[in-house]
């Protein structure tokens, strides 16, 4: 029940990256998840999914990275800063 | 359009803890001992609670801070036993009190009057687990009508819990419970569990759940 709390904090987390490195949306990101976490996976994944739906998350990926013990981490985000690629 | 990958490694539970290491070191500085109360719903908390400020509210300074998804019940019927002490924190459908909610109802509460604080929390044996409130510890209530295999079904409460309190045992002789099942259930999760079985109805075992109560609070207020 509580991996909508943490679906959303790690929303949180990963707008702040986007601030603090000048992007514009993000397109994915990454959470360990410990086998010992206290969480269930697909729910947290369902979680996810529901709240990457509103700007800057629009359509963001959402890869679960399986991990030992407690941890519970946003491993990486990825960064559209915006810019053409050419 | 070009994606970079920012490596992060973050905590999700950072900003929780911190508010919690905050909560804990402005109970430390007011010589507070908080005990964060978890349990499933109807273990009888808020009983225990009640009986607990009528015997000890004045004596030991006790304040409450209550935790549910709708209502305010719980603080109305603690309210009764003082005029001052007790905050309501309707969670609005979350599952758990996190540690900035209860670093928000201190501000609501005399700290130089209080000596013990106890949290009550949103009655569920699963997410409360997971969060720190800058308590000293967990006690995780649960009663004789739950079935003696609670510990294995819950294990991550009862590993995160320091002590237990075993309710309603006036009903035992009307039930199938086992009690040393249940017991040692629990300490086959948490060999360390120092238990308490009590009747908040009928005040059995109180005694002793009075006692441990006043020892904690000398120790923190002498050291």
């Amino acid at each position: 029940m509580h991996e909508l709390s943490l679906a959303l904090e790690v929303c949180r987390l990963a707008e702040e990256v986007l601030e603090r490195e000048g992007g514009v949306a993000i397109r994915g990101l990454g959470v360990e998840v410990g086998d010992d976490a206290g969480i269930e996976v697909a729910n947290f994944r369902f979680c996810l999914d529901a709240l990457l739906t509103e700007p800057p998350l629009t359509g963001a990926r959402a890869e679960i990275l399986a991990a030992r013990g407690d941890s519970l981490r946003l491993a990486y985000v990825e960064v559209d800063d915006g810019r053409s690629d050419d | 359009m070009a994606v970079r990958t920012i490596e992060v490694r973050e905590r999700v539970m950072a900003r929780n803890d911190a508010f919690a290491a905050e909560v804990r070191r402005r109970l430390s500085d007011a010589e507070i001992t908080a005990f964060n109360l978890v349990s499933s719903p109807g273990s009888g908390k808020t009983l225990l609670l009640e009986r607990t400020m009528a015997a000890l509210g004045e004596e030991l300074g006790i304040a409450v801070v209550t935790g549910d998804v709708q209502t305010q019940n719980d603080a109305d019927r603690l309210a009764r036993h003082t005029t001052r002490l007790v905050q309501a924190v309707v969670t609005g459908g979350a599952c758990h009190l996190d540690a900035s909610q209860i670093a928000t109802a201190l501000e609501a509460i005399d700290l130089d009057q209080t000596h013990l604080l106890f949290i009550e929390n949103v009655g569920n044996l699963v997410c409360p687990a997971s969060w720190d409130l800058g308590e000293a510890a967990k006690i995780v209530v649960f009663s004789v009508t739950e079935g003696e295999d609670k510990p294995l079904k819950y294990p991550k409460m009862f590993q995160q819990a320091r002590y237990a309190v075993l309710n309603k045992v006036d009903l035992l002789p009307h039930l199938d419970f086992d009690v040393d099942l249940a017991m040692d259930n629990a300490r086959a999760i948490n060999p360390g569990l120092r238990f308490f079985l009590t009747s908040a109805r009928s005040c059995e075992g109180l005694d002793a759940w009075y006692r441990f109560l006043r020892e904690q609070v000398r120790a923190v207020v002498r050291q």
